[in-house]
């Protein structure tokens, strides 16, 4: 099997993935995308430290506890994602941009 | 051009910096469990009524069912 380490490694460059798309793209739909892998690099740290934990403490049983807040987690992502896209499609209908440098108001 | 640069290297001292502190911590030894979905669904529903994430499933629910409509009511065409 796999040791926690390498889990928690590749999560961690996910997160440092996803932070340079945020940090450099300029197009609204790929700054999405990387705040989903971020939100991902989360969730696998969540479900790697819930199967240690659980071999760690066998006596309390299998614990699943990670996965089910992985799963909440997604489920989360998924109307964050709605709205967030929802929201882009106005803008654009609005200034023809999904630029975030050109998209500098918060009113409409 | 340099402010690219200083991103890509922001991003990579704080992997970096990630990653040492990963290595720095002497993790107990243990290996990953193998969990199954039949184990997921009983700490998601639970054994009885009392325990369980039940009650959050149905919030989640309705959050996602708002996030919907409001996805819907954004993203409507608007009448000139």
């Amino acid at each position: 099997m796999i040791p926690i380490e390498y889990w928690l490694m590749f999560s961690s460059l996910l997160l440092a993935i996803g932070a340079y798309g945020v940090l450099t793209r300029k197009n609204a739909i790929v700054v999405l995308m990387c705040i989903e892998i971020m939100l991902n690099a989360a969730n696998i740290n969540l479900v790697a430290f819930s199967s240690y934990y659980s071999t760690l403490h066998p006596a309390f049983g299998t614990d699943a506890s990670g996965q089910v807040f992985a799963l909440f987690s997604i489920a989360i992502a998924a109307a964050e994602v709605a709205v967030g896209l929802a929201i882009l499609l106005s803008v654009y209908r609005r200034y023809q941009t999904i630029d975030v440098d050109k998209i500098n108001i918060l009113r409409w | 051009m340099r402010h690219t640069a200083a991103r890509i290297l922001a991003v990579l001292a704080l992997a970096l910096l990630f990653i040492g502190a990963i290595m720095s911590v002497d993790w107990p030894d243990g290996e990953m469990d193998q969990t199954t979905s039949e184990d997921v669904g009983q700490t998601l529903f639970g054994d009885s009524n009392a325990t369980g994430y039940g009650l959050v499933m149905f919030l989640i629910g309705l959050l996602l069912l708002v996030a919907m409509l409001g996805g819907v009511f954004l993203a409507k065409e608007e009448k000139e």
